[in-house]
């Protein structure tokens, strides 16, 4: 037999912290309110980089040319009719410096490539170009930028972005990490007097900025457009699918188990999702889409958790119906407690991929599962048991005053919804 | 169940999955990118592409048969040799003995014939490579780059001109017209392989892979086709003809006109005939048509346009139906013209003309043509009588380029994701965590064949979901697990125990589960975009993993009971 862990000792201060943590987190949320993302503000996100121009390259062949920059090369695909077919690769170990790289990319024929003075800078600075710039390459240059290679050659911080740009009413300019690139999120909110307020506010923002900075030193990487009934549409949406799922839940684990076991695990997921919600707005991490998958994803995670160890209790239960029922929940918990470490374990070895490898809302999202799957195992024990075990002394309690009453021996009662 | 027909039960999944995924890695990995280029591009594109590889062919063809050029061309013009020995072999001729160019002419009767059968060659490849693509996992937008717009349709232009409340039946013919409309104004623009779709009850989501210029969709949206009738000149029509025929090039395709006057007469408008070829685009017939020059109709009295079939003849026919002032207007109209043609004009394009026989009203019949330009017909009236001002509600644009960094991102994710998970499992497994391995590999596999079979699209939030599913589905190994051990130290041989852990671990792993597939198949139903790739990956997942989990990692255990005749337990470095 397994050495028996008490975890039910700790029941109640672990509430009073649980309790104390989700206050925090509300109290957060009606002070502060959410860093609400795109998805949640009327308006318009302009994602831009401020760049050097490095150099221009033109195609005057027929058929097409299509040049894509990666992080680490450039492929130029020649297609169509009346030309050679062919996908030409230069990786940039092969072409360290941009000026090796516009040596090569000329000797293709019918690509002229007019570089800026002293292109010494690494290849690997080359910025990837935008959708506005589409991939094909004509006699209509394609400019290819780089990004500042040392603090020193920055040349636009921040304030000076907020300056360049006037007339659009309230925006808000943020820094996309890491600062050393230039790279500027600058949000405008669409008050909807404007009809046409995305074609205005991406004009006024690009020809601020180029004013400000020189015409080919700014790029353009994302424009996102949010209606205010879509932004409107997806809090309610969200808000009710969180709701649905943990209705669903409810009864999915009500009919398998006891009406308090679903009650617990029910509970158990909302105090998650709490704790994650009071994560999010002490951090003030962007609440969007992503965001709000990852609450559903814990939602999930948790449950499943929660179950697993249920199952567990509903056996032990059917075993040794004369015990105290908080010693078949500790024995259970401790049986179950191997697998849920390992589970945890892996799952996070997951999440931190997600983590390490992904940047922007990807990272983000990783980190909220992180901070949810840590709440999620914590409340399968501390939460959905602790809750049962309250609910069961509660009917003991109930049914030793019927005893005294009626002076009726009770036999225990097996659990309903048991399985082979 | 015995071990031999589980085993062809795995191997039927496995075969059934691999067929799925088959056309995703002959696309990514084994079609060159020139020939990607070409395959993603408009149907327009691929016109012009088949046509000038042909007559580029042809040309150059020519000019060697005329120089006595004798070099063997199967290798530089395959394509051709491989036409040219199918029309020598359909016309029961032996084959030459070298594919010289003055060979390869021989096998057709004309150069027409060459042209049409070597330009079709073309064409069927690149489509078939189109049908491919299709087939294969597509890249969400955040992968590929691109732009996603939604479009939202006001119902209440539409409940104005109706006089009432707009019906669903009514609502639901709008939506259809409005996508129709885009369909064929993208269509114009020759972009990429678009997806537009319906979206909620009045909402339309387009989404252009690639690149995308958020100024140029703003013209698809807002601009209105513009469909209006003609009542045709027919004498101005035959003089024209008549001039053309000396001066092919008669018409000044910019303007529209003819320098020579006394033709056309003062105010009347030359147009010219379209219809739809090979390749679903408007095709120039040749023909040329001589219109008054103000529209007798304006599209927008349309209300309705269906085909049906002549009940005597079964001959197809297309008829609409007009609003009370248009049909007072095309009374009038037909009355003073009955044994004139009347043209249907959409953007400056007849897209179809017929002769009026007698005065018409509200009711209109058009004959004359086959069922699929009766549908044509029907389908272009349709969308001239769009009754909704489409306007824009989201809009987002991504560079190609940070989708490739995504998916370098989601790359190394899940390798290094599954490599640790596959490391701590061996390490606390043993040889059970070799077993988890295969299962969760299998699992990966199933996952992706099953999200290519129902063309789902692959998101970087459903690349999050699929390195988090096969974290989580490592549960069910763990939980079926950890039971076997149980079964160990009480006792049991290897067959008694790992079937009494699979036994009573089931329940554990069905419950856990189906709670989280509810979660996500909810999630999938009614989230959008990012929560949406993501919940579909995450039910997706739990669904295979119940197969691979109970199933397949049962197997693997038998055969290693019964077949290599194992009689101890792999699956702890206590337990011996």
């Amino acid at each position: 037999m397994k050495r028996v862990i008490r975890f039910s000792r700790f029941f109640l201060p672990a509430a009073v912290i649980s309790s104390a943590l989700i206050l925090f987190g509300l109290f957060g949320y009606f002070t502060k309110g959410f860093n609400l993302g795109v998805d949640f503000q009327a308006g318009v996100n302009q994602t831009v980089q401020l760049a050097y121009p490095v150099a221009n390259v033109s195609y005057s062949g027929k058929g097409n040319a299509e040049l894509r920059i990666s992080d680490s090369a450039i492929t130029l695909v020649f297609s169509g009719a009346e030309i050679e077919q062919k996908t030409v690769v230069f990786d940039y170990a092969d072409y360290p410096t941009i000026g090796d790289l516009a040596k090569a990319l000329s000797a293709e024929p019918a690509v002229a490539v007019a570089i800026e003075p002293s292109q010494d800078a690494s290849a690997s600075k080359l910025l990837v170009p935008t959708y506005q710039g589409n991939t094909f390459i004509s006699a209509n240059p394609m400019v290819l930028h780089r990004a500042p290679a040392s603090g020193s050659e920055l040349f636009a911080s921040i304030d000076e972005v907020r300056q360049a740009i006037t007339g659009l009413g309230k925006i808000s300019v943020q820094v996309v990490k890491p600062a050393t690139n230039q790279r500027y999120l600058i949000r405008a909110e669409d008050s909807g007097e404007d009809p046409n307020f995305t074609e205005t506010a991406r004009s006024t923002i690009i020809s601020g900025l180029e004013n400000k900075f020189g015409a080919n030193k700014v790029v353009m990487l994302k424009t996102d457009f949010v209606g205010a009934r879509y932004s409107q549409a997806l809090s309610r949406t969200a808000f009710l699918l969180v709701l649905a799922t943990l209705l669903l839940i409810l009864a999915y684990s009500a009919i398998r188990f006891k009406i308090e076991y679903a009650i617990g695990a029910v509970l158990a997921i909302a105090h998650d999702a709490l704790i994650m919600i009071g994560f999010i707005v002490w951090t003030r991490m962007e609440f969007n889409s992503s965001t709000i998958a990852a609450i559903l994803t814990i939602l999930g995670y948790s449950i499943n958790d929660t179950i697993v160890q249920f199952d567990r209790v509903r056996e032990e239960r059917k075993l040794r119906p004369n015990d105290r029922f908080v010693d078949i929940l500790d024995s259970a918990l401790s049986m179950t407690l191997g697998r849920t470490i390992i589970t945890t374990a892996t799952t996070m070895l997951t999440v931190l991929a997600l983590f390490f490898f992904t940047t922007g809302s990807m990272k983000d999202f990783s980190l909220a599962l992180f901070i949810g799957m840590v709440s999620g195992t914590y409340s399968t024990i501390y939460i959905a048991s602790a809750f049962v075990e309250w609910w069961q002394r509660q009917a003991d309690k109930k049914t030793k005053k019927g005893q005294k009453h009626a002076d009726v021996a009770q036999p225990p009662k097996p659990l309903a919804g048991e399985q082979p | 169940m015995s071990k031999i027909r589980r085993l062809i039960i795995v191997l039927a999944v496995f075969a059934v999955s691999f067929a799925f995924i088959f056309p995703t890695i002959q696309w990514y990995f084994l079609t060159p990118k020139e020939d990607q280029a070409i395959a993603v591009g408009s149907r327009e594109q691929i016109r012009d592409f088949s046509r000038r590889m042909a007559y580029s062919a042809l040309t150059d063809i020519k000019a060697k048969a005329l120089a006595g050029d004798t070099a063997d061309l199967s290798q530089k013009y395959d394509v051709v040799t491989l036409v040219a020995k199918k029309a020598y072999k359909d016309a029961r001729r032996a084959l030459p003995k070298a594919w010289s160019a003055a060979n390869l002419l021989a096998a057709f009767s004309n150069e027409r014939s060459m042209f049409d059968a070597v330009e079709g060659k073309y064409r069927e490849h690149v489509l078939s490579l189109k049908n491919l693509h299709g087939n294969a996992i597509q890249l969400g937008l955040d992968l590929a780059g691109g732009m996603s717009v939604i479009i939202q349709a006001d119902m209440s232009v539409l409940s104005e001109k109706l006089g009432h409340a707009v019906s669903s039946s009514e609502r639901e013919d709008a939506m259809q017209r409005a996508v129709e409309v885009l369909n064929s104004r993208i269509d114009q623009f020759g972009l990429t392989e678009p997806v537009i779709r319906r979206q909620g009850e009045d909402q339309i989501y387009v989404e252009i892979p690639g690149t995308a210029d958020p100024e140029r969709i703003n013209s698809i949206i807002m601009g209105k086709g513009n469909l209006a009738f003609y009542i045709v000149d027919s004498e101005a029509t035959s003089a024209l003809n008549a001039y053309l025929t000396n001066n092919p090039l008669g018409v000044d395709e910019k303007t529209m006109t003819v320098s020579q006057t006394g033709i056309i007469p003062e105010g009347k408008i030359i147009r010219k005939v379209y219809k739809k070829d090979s390749y679903g685009l408007d095709e120039f017939t040749g023909e040329y048509l001589v219109l008054e020059g103000k529209p007798g109709l304006d599209g927008s009295h349309v209300q309705s346009a269906t085909v049906s079939s002549d009940q005597i003849t079964g001959q197809p026919e297309t008829n609409f139906v007009l609003d009370k002032e248009g049909g007072d207007l095309f009374y009038a109209l037909t009355s003073a013209n009955v044994g004139k043609s009347m043209a249907v004009v959409l953007d400056d394009r007849v897209k179809s003309y017929a002769r009026i026989q007698e005065p018409i009203r509200e009711s209109v019949r058009i004959t004359g043509f086959n069922a699929e330009e009766a549908q044509n017909l029907a389908t272009l009236l349709r969308t001239a009588a769009l009754p909704l001002s489409l306007s824009v509600e989201n809009q987002q644009a991504i560079g190609a380029s940070l989708g490739e960094d995504a998916i370098a991102q989601g790359e190394r994710a899940i390798i290094v994701g599954l490599l640790a998970v596959f490391v701590f499992m061996f390490a606390y497994y043993k040889g059970a965590g070799v077993n988890a391995t295969v299962a969760q590999i299998a699992n990966l596999f199933i996952m992706l064949s099953v999200l290519t079979a129902f063309k789902l699209t692959l998101t970087l939030p459903s690349i999050a979901g699929f390195v988090l599913t096969v974290g989580m589905a490592v549960d069910a190994n763990v939980i079926i697990f950890e039971r076997i051990k149980e079964e160990i130290l009480s006792g049991k041989t290897r067959k008694a125990a790992i079937e009494a852990g699979f036994h009573k671990a089931f329940w554990a792993v069905m419950d856990s589960n189906i709670t989280t597939i509810i979660a996500a198949l909810f999630l999938a139903q009614l989230g959008s975009g990012a929560i949406q790739g993501f919940a579909i990956s995450l039910a997706i997942g739990n669904m295979t993993s119940l197969f691979t989990s109970l199933f397949v990692s049962k197997l693997i255990f038998d055969f290693e009971t019964d077949v290599l005749g194992k009689k101890s337990v792999s699956i702890s470095w206590r337990i011996k």
